[in-house]
Protein backbone atom coordinates (compact mmCIF):
# COMPACT_ATOMS: atom_id res chain seq x y z
CA UNK A 1 0.00 0.00 0.00
CA UNK A 2 1.03 3.62 -1.02
CA UNK A 3 1.83 5.40 2.62
CA UNK A 4 3.88 8.46 1.07
CA UNK A 5 1.67 11.56 2.33
CA UNK A 6 4.26 13.59 1.05
CA UNK A 7 4.20 14.84 -2.26
CA UNK A 8 2.03 17.61 -3.34
CA UNK A 9 0.28 16.92 -6.60
CA UNK A 10 -1.37 19.70 -9.06
CA UNK A 11 -3.19 18.88 -12.08
CA UNK A 12 -2.73 21.14 -15.19
CA UNK A 13 -4.41 20.58 -19.15
CA UNK A 14 -1.68 21.78 -22.09
CA UNK A 15 -4.28 22.98 -24.38
CA UNK A 16 -8.17 22.00 -26.74
CA UNK A 17 -10.44 21.63 -23.34
CA UNK A 18 -13.10 23.25 -25.65
CA UNK A 19 -15.06 21.93 -28.34
CA UNK A 20 -15.09 24.61 -31.55
CA UNK A 21 -17.12 22.08 -33.46
CA UNK A 22 -19.19 23.66 -36.30
CA UNK A 23 -18.19 26.91 -35.08
CA UNK A 24 -18.37 29.28 -37.95
CA UNK A 25 -17.79 32.64 -36.96
CA UNK A 26 -19.84 33.95 -34.69
CA UNK A 27 -21.69 31.90 -32.03
CA UNK A 28 -20.65 28.13 -31.19
CA UNK A 29 -24.07 25.76 -31.63
CA UNK A 30 -26.08 25.48 -28.20
CA UNK A 31 -25.07 21.98 -27.69
CA UNK A 32 -21.31 22.50 -28.08
CA UNK A 33 -21.61 25.08 -25.27
CA UNK A 34 -23.14 23.18 -22.91
CA UNK A 35 -20.40 20.59 -23.36
CA UNK A 36 -17.61 23.25 -22.88
CA UNK A 37 -19.55 24.51 -19.90
CA UNK A 38 -19.71 21.18 -18.17
CA UNK A 39 -15.64 21.00 -18.12
CA UNK A 40 -15.19 24.54 -17.09
CA UNK A 41 -17.12 24.02 -14.19
CA UNK A 42 -15.96 20.45 -14.08
CA UNK A 43 -12.13 21.16 -14.07
CA UNK A 44 -13.21 23.88 -11.44
CA UNK A 45 -14.98 21.88 -8.98
CA UNK A 46 -12.14 19.36 -9.27
CA UNK A 47 -9.43 22.31 -7.98
CA UNK A 48 -7.35 21.54 -11.56
CA UNK A 49 -5.05 24.04 -11.44
CA UNK A 50 -4.32 25.78 -14.91
CA UNK A 51 -5.40 25.19 -18.48
CA UNK A 52 -3.08 26.06 -21.59
CA UNK A 53 -5.11 27.84 -24.09
CA UNK A 54 -4.96 26.68 -27.57
CA UNK A 55 -6.01 27.80 -30.96
CA UNK A 56 -9.23 25.41 -30.55
CA UNK A 57 -10.19 26.84 -27.45
CA UNK A 58 -11.11 30.41 -28.67
CA UNK A 59 -14.08 30.00 -30.23
CA UNK A 60 -15.93 29.46 -26.41
CA UNK A 61 -13.30 31.77 -24.98
CA UNK A 62 -14.43 34.58 -26.60
CA UNK A 63 -17.76 34.43 -24.47
CA UNK A 64 -15.98 34.03 -21.18
CA UNK A 65 -13.80 36.86 -21.60
CA UNK A 66 -16.10 39.78 -22.48
CA UNK A 67 -15.56 42.56 -19.86
CA UNK A 68 -19.55 43.12 -19.81
CA UNK A 69 -20.25 40.42 -16.93
CA UNK A 70 -16.75 39.27 -16.65
CA UNK A 71 -16.82 39.16 -12.45
CA UNK A 72 -20.28 37.42 -12.73
CA UNK A 73 -18.99 34.84 -14.90
CA UNK A 74 -15.61 34.01 -12.83
CA UNK A 75 -18.07 34.53 -9.85
CA UNK A 76 -19.85 31.26 -11.08
CA UNK A 77 -17.04 29.67 -12.64
CA UNK A 78 -13.54 30.70 -10.84
CA UNK A 79 -11.94 28.82 -13.19
CA UNK A 80 -11.67 31.33 -15.73
CA UNK A 81 -9.26 32.62 -14.30
CA UNK A 82 -6.79 29.63 -14.57
CA UNK A 83 -7.09 29.50 -18.39
CA UNK A 84 -3.60 30.86 -18.98
CA UNK A 85 -1.54 32.16 -22.28
CA UNK A 86 1.07 34.10 -22.94
CA UNK A 87 0.53 34.82 -26.40
CA UNK A 88 -3.33 35.06 -26.93
CA UNK A 89 -4.74 38.61 -27.31
CA UNK A 90 -8.42 39.81 -28.00
CA UNK A 91 -8.41 41.85 -31.08
CA UNK A 92 -11.70 43.38 -29.15
CA UNK A 93 -10.88 45.93 -26.52
CA UNK A 94 -14.22 44.68 -25.14
CA UNK A 95 -12.92 41.33 -24.54
CA UNK A 96 -10.18 40.83 -21.63
CA UNK A 97 -6.81 39.20 -22.44
CA UNK A 98 -6.22 35.59 -20.42
CA UNK A 99 -3.62 35.87 -18.11
CA UNK A 100 0.03 34.62 -19.34
CA UNK A 101 0.37 32.43 -16.35
CA UNK A 102 -0.55 31.52 -12.78
CA UNK A 103 1.88 30.82 -10.20
CA UNK A 104 0.93 27.84 -7.66
CA UNK A 105 2.17 27.77 -4.11
CA UNK A 106 2.34 24.45 -2.30
CA UNK A 107 4.43 23.21 0.96
CA UNK A 108 7.22 21.14 0.42
CA UNK A 109 7.64 17.74 2.73
CA UNK A 110 10.39 16.24 0.94
CA UNK A 111 13.85 17.76 -0.36
CA UNK A 112 13.22 21.11 2.22
CA UNK A 113 10.16 20.08 4.37
CA UNK A 114 8.16 23.15 5.55
CA UNK A 115 9.65 25.29 2.64
CA UNK A 116 6.89 26.94 0.43
CA UNK A 117 7.41 25.96 -2.91
CA UNK A 118 6.16 28.18 -5.92
CA UNK A 119 5.45 26.72 -9.41
CA UNK A 120 4.89 29.30 -12.01
CA UNK A 121 2.61 27.36 -14.89
CA UNK A 122 2.72 29.48 -17.88
CA UNK A 123 0.85 28.81 -21.53
CA UNK A 124 1.99 29.13 -25.12
CA UNK A 125 -0.13 27.90 -28.03
CA UNK A 126 0.85 27.35 -31.82
CA UNK A 127 -1.32 29.36 -34.52
CA UNK A 128 -3.92 27.05 -35.96
CA UNK A 129 -2.92 25.16 -38.95
CA UNK A 130 -4.16 25.58 -41.90
CA UNK A 131 -2.17 24.40 -43.92
CA UNK A 132 1.72 21.89 -43.76
CA UNK A 133 3.44 25.31 -43.86
CA UNK A 134 1.07 28.07 -42.91
CA UNK A 135 -0.65 29.14 -40.05
CA UNK A 136 -3.22 31.10 -38.84
CA UNK A 137 -2.89 33.75 -36.36
CA UNK A 138 -6.21 35.30 -36.17
CA UNK A 139 -9.30 33.38 -34.63
CA UNK A 140 -12.35 33.80 -33.56
CA UNK A 141 -11.39 37.88 -32.32
CA UNK A 142 -7.73 36.74 -30.68
CA UNK A 143 -4.70 37.35 -31.78
CA UNK A 144 -2.22 34.20 -31.59
CA UNK A 145 1.22 35.92 -31.14
CA UNK A 146 4.76 34.26 -32.01
CA UNK A 147 5.27 32.02 -29.21
CA UNK A 148 8.47 31.99 -28.99
CA UNK A 149 8.55 35.53 -28.86
CA UNK A 150 6.23 35.87 -25.94
CA UNK A 151 8.41 33.18 -23.62
CA UNK A 152 11.26 35.27 -24.46
CA UNK A 153 9.82 38.83 -22.59
CA UNK A 154 7.72 36.97 -19.85
CA UNK A 155 9.41 34.12 -18.64
CA UNK A 156 12.66 36.26 -17.00
CA UNK A 157 9.93 37.96 -14.77
CA UNK A 158 8.23 34.69 -13.92
CA UNK A 159 11.51 32.79 -13.10
CA UNK A 160 12.11 35.32 -10.37
CA UNK A 161 8.77 34.60 -8.64
CA UNK A 162 8.88 31.23 -8.55
CA UNK A 163 10.72 27.79 -7.65
CA UNK A 164 9.83 26.38 -10.88
CA UNK A 165 9.04 26.93 -14.36
CA UNK A 166 6.17 24.40 -16.18
CA UNK A 167 5.20 25.65 -19.34
CA UNK A 168 2.02 23.74 -21.13
CA UNK A 169 2.78 24.08 -24.69
CA UNK A 170 0.33 23.53 -27.56
CA UNK A 171 2.84 22.82 -30.76
CA UNK A 172 4.38 20.22 -32.36
CA UNK A 173 7.38 17.92 -30.85
CA UNK A 174 10.15 19.72 -32.72
CA UNK A 175 8.51 22.88 -31.46
CA UNK A 176 8.06 22.31 -27.93
CA UNK A 177 11.58 21.05 -27.93
CA UNK A 178 12.72 24.64 -29.15
CA UNK A 179 11.32 26.06 -26.49
CA UNK A 180 12.81 23.95 -23.58
CA UNK A 181 16.44 24.80 -25.52
CA UNK A 182 15.71 28.80 -25.85
CA UNK A 183 14.70 29.20 -22.54
CA UNK A 184 16.98 28.04 -19.53
CA UNK A 185 14.12 29.45 -16.71
CA UNK A 186 11.73 26.70 -18.01
CA UNK A 187 12.28 23.57 -15.69
CA UNK A 188 9.65 21.04 -17.70
CA UNK A 189 7.58 21.47 -20.69
CA UNK A 190 4.47 19.62 -21.12
CA UNK A 191 3.15 20.03 -24.82
CA UNK A 192 0.50 18.55 -26.88
CA UNK A 193 -1.24 18.32 -30.03
CA UNK A 194 -3.73 15.27 -30.04
CA UNK A 195 -0.52 12.92 -29.80
CA UNK A 196 -1.74 9.38 -29.21
CA UNK A 197 1.86 7.96 -27.99
CA UNK A 198 3.68 8.21 -24.87
CA UNK A 199 6.96 8.62 -24.92
CA UNK A 200 10.32 9.10 -23.02
CA UNK A 201 10.62 12.37 -21.02
CA UNK A 202 13.43 13.88 -23.03
CA UNK A 203 16.22 16.35 -21.60
CA UNK A 204 17.23 19.61 -22.82
CA UNK A 205 19.77 21.43 -21.19
CA UNK A 206 18.26 21.97 -17.71
CA UNK A 207 14.29 21.50 -18.92
CA UNK A 208 12.39 17.83 -19.53
CA UNK A 209 10.14 17.58 -22.70
CA UNK A 210 6.98 15.40 -21.96
CA UNK A 211 3.88 14.81 -24.08
CA UNK A 212 0.06 14.89 -23.57
CA UNK A 213 -1.83 12.19 -24.49
CA UNK A 214 -5.25 12.89 -26.40
CA UNK A 215 -8.19 12.49 -24.72
CA UNK A 216 -6.14 12.19 -21.76
CA UNK A 217 -6.55 8.53 -22.45
CA UNK A 218 -3.45 8.04 -20.14
CA UNK A 219 -2.85 10.55 -17.55
CA UNK A 220 0.77 11.70 -17.58
CA UNK A 221 2.68 12.02 -13.75
CA UNK A 222 5.68 13.91 -14.27
CA UNK A 223 7.66 13.24 -11.06
CA UNK A 224 9.97 15.79 -9.66
CA UNK A 225 12.45 15.37 -6.93
CA UNK A 226 14.56 18.13 -5.06
CA UNK A 227 17.28 18.00 -3.12
CA UNK A 228 18.23 19.03 0.88
CA UNK A 229 18.32 22.39 -0.68
CA UNK A 230 15.26 22.19 -2.88
CA UNK A 231 16.92 22.06 -5.95
CA UNK A 232 15.69 19.76 -8.76
CA UNK A 233 18.23 16.89 -8.74
CA UNK A 234 15.88 14.71 -11.61
CA UNK A 235 12.22 14.51 -13.32
CA UNK A 236 10.86 11.53 -14.35
CA UNK A 237 7.29 10.87 -16.03
CA UNK A 238 5.45 7.78 -16.50
CA UNK A 239 1.41 7.26 -18.25
CA UNK A 240 -1.47 6.22 -15.87
CA UNK A 241 -3.51 4.04 -18.00
CA UNK A 242 -7.11 5.08 -17.12
CA UNK A 243 -8.55 1.73 -17.77
CA UNK A 244 -10.89 -0.52 -15.73
CA UNK A 245 -8.10 -0.76 -12.84
CA UNK A 246 -9.35 2.81 -11.93
CA UNK A 247 -12.35 2.75 -10.18
CA UNK A 248 -14.92 5.65 -11.30
CA UNK A 249 -15.50 8.30 -7.87
CA UNK A 250 -19.78 8.20 -7.94
CA UNK A 251 -19.42 12.31 -7.14
CA UNK A 252 -17.39 12.52 -10.61
CA UNK A 253 -19.61 10.06 -12.25
CA UNK A 254 -22.58 11.92 -11.34
CA UNK A 255 -21.30 15.17 -13.07
CA UNK A 256 -20.25 13.49 -15.73
CA UNK A 257 -24.33 12.24 -16.26
CA UNK A 258 -25.84 15.44 -14.99
CA UNK A 259 -23.50 16.90 -18.36
CA UNK A 260 -24.28 13.88 -20.85
CA UNK A 261 -28.06 14.58 -20.01
CA UNK A 262 -27.89 18.29 -20.70
CA UNK A 263 -26.07 17.30 -23.96
CA UNK A 264 -28.14 15.16 -25.00
CA UNK A 265 -31.92 17.34 -24.21
CA UNK A 266 -29.93 20.38 -25.59
CA UNK A 267 -28.97 18.33 -28.94
CA UNK A 268 -33.09 17.13 -28.94
CA UNK A 269 -34.23 20.30 -29.05
CA UNK A 270 -31.93 21.17 -31.88
CA UNK A 271 -33.57 18.05 -33.78
CA UNK A 272 -36.58 18.88 -32.71
CA UNK A 273 -36.46 22.10 -33.90
CA UNK A 274 -34.75 21.16 -37.43
CA UNK A 275 -37.68 19.07 -37.60
CA UNK A 276 -40.44 21.34 -37.09
CA UNK A 277 -38.63 24.02 -39.67
CA UNK A 278 -40.00 24.68 -43.11
CA UNK A 279 -36.78 23.31 -44.47
CA UNK A 280 -36.21 19.76 -42.91
CA UNK A 281 -33.05 18.33 -43.77
CA UNK A 282 -34.37 16.13 -47.06
CA UNK A 283 -31.40 16.92 -49.57
CA UNK A 284 -30.65 13.59 -49.09
CA UNK A 285 -31.86 10.00 -50.77
CA UNK A 286 -32.52 12.11 -53.94
CA UNK A 287 -29.23 13.71 -54.33
CA UNK A 288 -27.29 11.57 -52.33
CA UNK A 289 -24.42 10.11 -53.42
CA UNK A 290 -24.92 6.73 -51.56
CA UNK A 291 -27.30 4.28 -51.84
CA UNK A 292 -27.77 2.58 -49.22
CA UNK A 293 -26.91 -1.06 -47.62
CA UNK A 294 -30.72 -2.32 -49.41
CA UNK A 295 -29.42 -1.69 -52.65
CA UNK A 296 -26.20 -3.14 -52.14
CA UNK A 297 -28.09 -6.27 -50.98
CA UNK A 298 -30.02 -6.74 -53.97
CA UNK A 299 -26.88 -8.13 -56.12
CA UNK A 300 -24.62 -9.06 -52.68
CA UNK A 301 -26.66 -10.76 -50.93
CA UNK A 302 -23.93 -13.29 -49.58
CA UNK A 303 -21.67 -10.17 -48.47
CA UNK A 304 -24.83 -8.39 -46.92
CA UNK A 305 -25.66 -12.19 -44.94
CA UNK A 306 -22.02 -11.85 -43.30
CA UNK A 307 -22.57 -8.19 -42.40
CA UNK A 308 -25.55 -8.14 -40.96
CA UNK A 309 -24.28 -10.44 -38.15
CA UNK A 310 -21.34 -8.14 -37.51
CA UNK A 311 -20.72 -5.02 -35.35
CA UNK A 312 -20.75 -2.39 -38.35
CA UNK A 313 -24.54 -3.52 -38.71
CA UNK A 314 -25.32 -2.48 -34.92
CA UNK A 315 -23.01 0.51 -34.73
CA UNK A 316 -25.46 2.87 -34.07
CA UNK A 317 -27.17 0.97 -31.23
CA UNK A 318 -23.64 0.85 -29.81
CA UNK A 319 -24.16 4.66 -29.30
CA UNK A 320 -27.70 4.54 -28.32
CA UNK A 321 -27.20 2.13 -25.39
CA UNK A 322 -24.87 5.33 -23.99
CA UNK A 323 -27.44 7.83 -25.09
CA UNK A 324 -25.29 9.25 -27.43
CA UNK A 325 -26.63 9.18 -30.70
CA UNK A 326 -26.99 12.78 -30.64
CA UNK A 327 -23.61 13.46 -30.34
CA UNK A 328 -22.02 14.41 -33.75
CA UNK A 329 -18.34 13.63 -32.74
CA UNK A 330 -19.07 9.97 -32.58
CA UNK A 331 -21.70 9.70 -34.93
CA UNK A 332 -19.31 10.33 -38.13
CA UNK A 333 -18.32 6.99 -37.18
CA UNK A 334 -21.20 5.02 -36.70
CA UNK A 335 -23.15 5.74 -40.04
CA UNK A 336 -22.49 6.08 -43.50
CA UNK A 337 -21.45 9.63 -45.40
CA UNK A 338 -22.19 11.69 -42.33
CA UNK A 339 -21.98 15.28 -43.71
CA UNK A 340 -20.93 13.97 -46.86
CA UNK A 341 -24.50 13.43 -48.20
CA UNK A 342 -25.36 10.75 -46.64
CA UNK A 343 -26.41 10.21 -42.71
CA UNK A 344 -27.63 13.28 -41.19
CA UNK A 345 -30.43 12.25 -38.50
CA UNK A 346 -31.91 8.86 -37.88
CA UNK A 347 -35.47 10.48 -37.97
CA UNK A 348 -34.62 11.61 -41.87
CA UNK A 349 -32.18 9.35 -43.21
CA UNK A 350 -32.40 5.83 -41.36
CA UNK A 351 -30.94 4.41 -44.42
CA UNK A 352 -27.88 6.07 -43.97
CA UNK A 353 -27.31 4.71 -39.82
CA UNK A 354 -24.43 1.81 -38.53
CA UNK A 355 -21.21 1.17 -40.47
CA UNK A 356 -22.46 0.10 -44.21
CA UNK A 357 -21.07 -0.78 -46.97
CA UNK A 358 -20.60 2.57 -48.18
CA UNK A 359 -18.79 3.70 -44.60
CA UNK A 360 -15.52 1.81 -46.21
CA UNK A 361 -16.28 1.22 -49.74
CA UNK A 362 -17.37 5.06 -50.63
CA UNK A 363 -20.69 6.32 -52.34
CA UNK A 364 -22.09 3.62 -54.31
CA UNK A 365 -25.32 5.38 -56.16
CA UNK A 366 -23.35 6.23 -59.69
CA UNK A 367 -22.13 2.17 -59.11
CA UNK A 368 -26.25 1.16 -58.40
CA UNK A 369 -27.14 3.22 -61.14
CA UNK A 370 -24.36 2.14 -63.46
CA UNK A 371 -22.99 -1.45 -62.18
CA UNK A 372 -19.52 -2.75 -63.04
CA UNK A 373 -16.34 -3.33 -62.32
CA UNK A 374 -14.04 -0.74 -60.71
CA UNK A 375 -16.24 0.34 -57.73
CA UNK A 376 -15.53 -0.87 -53.93
CA UNK A 377 -11.59 -1.50 -54.29
CA UNK A 378 -10.74 -0.42 -50.28
CA UNK A 379 -7.03 -0.31 -48.89
CA UNK A 380 -7.26 -2.24 -45.65
CA UNK A 381 -6.24 -1.62 -43.11
CA UNK A 382 -5.62 2.17 -44.20
CA UNK A 383 -9.36 2.69 -44.62
CA UNK A 384 -10.26 0.62 -40.99
CA UNK A 385 -8.08 3.59 -39.27
CA UNK A 386 -10.01 6.19 -40.09
CA UNK A 387 -12.73 4.93 -37.33
CA UNK A 388 -10.23 2.67 -35.46
CA UNK A 389 -7.93 5.64 -34.26
CA UNK A 390 -6.12 4.67 -30.85
CA UNK A 391 -8.09 7.32 -29.43
CA UNK A 392 -11.70 5.98 -30.44
CA UNK A 393 -11.03 2.49 -30.35
CA UNK A 394 -7.94 1.74 -28.21
CA UNK A 395 -7.83 -2.03 -28.57
CA UNK A 396 -8.18 -2.26 -32.06
CA UNK A 397 -5.96 -4.75 -33.75
CA UNK A 398 -6.30 -5.38 -37.14
CA UNK A 399 -5.41 -8.92 -37.18
CA UNK A 400 -8.13 -9.86 -34.55
CA UNK A 401 -10.64 -7.26 -35.83
CA UNK A 402 -10.39 -8.25 -39.93
CA UNK A 403 -11.71 -11.56 -39.63
CA UNK A 404 -14.81 -10.44 -37.91
CA UNK A 405 -15.76 -8.17 -40.89
CA UNK A 406 -14.16 -10.17 -43.76
CA UNK A 407 -16.71 -10.64 -46.60
CA UNK A 408 -14.39 -10.88 -50.02
CA UNK A 409 -13.60 -14.46 -51.12
CA UNK A 410 -9.96 -16.04 -50.50
CA UNK B 1 -13.88 -2.31 -26.34
CA UNK B 2 -12.31 -0.63 -23.08
CA UNK B 3 -15.11 1.32 -20.87
CA UNK B 4 -16.24 4.63 -21.11
CA UNK B 5 -12.99 6.47 -18.86
CA UNK B 6 -14.42 9.94 -17.54
CA UNK B 7 -11.46 12.74 -17.07
CA UNK B 8 -13.36 14.70 -14.08
CA UNK B 9 -13.69 10.74 -12.34
CA UNK B 10 -10.13 10.02 -12.65
CA UNK B 11 -9.20 13.97 -12.15
CA UNK B 12 -10.97 13.71 -9.01
CA UNK B 13 -9.91 10.65 -8.02
CA UNK B 14 -6.47 11.20 -8.32
CA UNK B 15 -7.02 14.80 -6.54
CA UNK B 16 -8.66 12.89 -3.47
CA UNK B 17 -5.52 10.33 -3.40
CA UNK B 18 -3.35 13.62 -2.97
CA UNK B 19 -5.83 14.98 -0.73
CA UNK B 20 -6.21 12.14 1.49
CA UNK B 21 -2.52 10.47 1.38
CA UNK B 22 -0.33 13.25 -0.19
CA UNK B 23 -1.01 16.25 2.32
CA UNK B 24 -1.95 18.86 -0.76
CA UNK B 25 -0.65 22.19 0.96
CA UNK B 26 -3.66 23.85 -0.97
CA UNK B 27 -5.47 26.14 1.85
CA UNK B 28 -8.51 24.37 3.49
CA UNK B 29 -10.35 26.77 1.68
CA UNK B 30 -9.55 25.31 -2.02
CA UNK B 31 -10.36 22.16 -0.69
CA UNK B 32 -13.66 22.72 0.61
CA UNK B 33 -14.47 24.20 -2.95
CA UNK B 34 -14.04 20.81 -4.85
CA UNK B 35 -17.25 18.65 -4.89
CA UNK B 36 -16.18 15.54 -2.45
CA UNK B 37 -12.68 13.92 -1.57
CA UNK B 38 -14.92 10.86 0.40
CA UNK B 39 -14.05 8.70 -2.12
CA UNK B 40 -12.20 6.02 -0.64
CA UNK B 41 -11.10 3.34 -2.70
CA UNK B 42 -9.43 0.07 -2.27
CA UNK B 43 -5.71 1.01 -1.82
CA UNK B 44 -4.94 -2.73 -1.82
CA UNK B 45 -6.26 -3.64 -4.97
CA UNK B 46 -2.87 -4.88 -6.76
CA UNK B 47 -4.23 -2.96 -10.28
CA UNK B 48 -4.80 0.07 -8.39
CA UNK B 49 -1.72 -0.19 -6.72
CA UNK B 50 0.15 -0.97 -10.11
CA UNK B 51 -1.62 2.67 -11.72
CA UNK B 52 -0.66 4.59 -8.65
CA UNK B 53 3.38 3.22 -9.04
CA UNK B 54 5.47 2.70 -6.41
CA UNK B 55 6.63 5.62 -3.78
CA UNK B 56 10.48 6.64 -5.24
CA UNK B 57 10.68 9.15 -2.67
CA UNK B 58 9.49 12.53 -5.12
CA UNK B 59 8.83 15.68 -4.23
CA UNK B 60 6.04 17.00 -6.28
CA UNK B 61 3.81 14.93 -8.95
CA UNK B 62 2.22 17.40 -12.20
CA UNK B 63 -0.65 15.29 -13.36
CA UNK B 64 -1.64 16.12 -16.75
CA UNK B 65 -3.56 15.53 -19.71
CA UNK B 66 -5.25 17.40 -23.23
CA UNK B 67 -7.30 17.33 -25.63
CA UNK B 68 -10.44 16.63 -24.08
CA UNK B 69 -12.15 18.92 -26.77
CA UNK B 70 -15.43 19.61 -24.72
CA UNK B 71 -15.91 16.51 -23.93
CA UNK B 72 -16.17 14.30 -20.69
CA UNK B 73 -16.39 10.97 -21.70
CA UNK B 74 -15.04 9.06 -24.70
CA UNK B 75 -17.45 7.98 -27.80
CA UNK B 76 -19.15 4.61 -27.30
Amino acid sequence: MRSHDEAPALFVDAGNLFSDDRYAAGELPAEITVKNRWVLKGYGDFNHDAANLSYLDLPYLASLLKKDGYDKRVAEFPFIKKLISANIKPMDPSVQAPPPYVIVETTLKRGQPGKKYKIGIIGLTQGKPVSPTVDEYDVAGFHIDDPFIAAKRILPDLKKQVDFVLALAYMPQDKAQLLATQNSEIDAVIGARQISNTGEVQHFNRATLTYAYSQTKYLGELRVYLSNDAKIENQTNRYVALDDSVPDDPAAAEVVASAHTEFTNEQSKTAQQVQASATPMTLLSTASPYAGVDECAKCHQQEYDIWKNTGHAHAMATLEKRNQQLDQGCVKCHVVGFEQGGFQAVYSTPQFANVQCESCHGPGKAHVDNPGKGYGFMSVPVGCIQCHTQNNSPDFNFALYYPKIRHTKG
Amino acid sequence: MRRTVSLVAIALFLLSIALMLHGCSKSQTEVAAGITDTFAPDLNDPKLKERLGDDDGYSLAVLYGSDIHGSLETCG
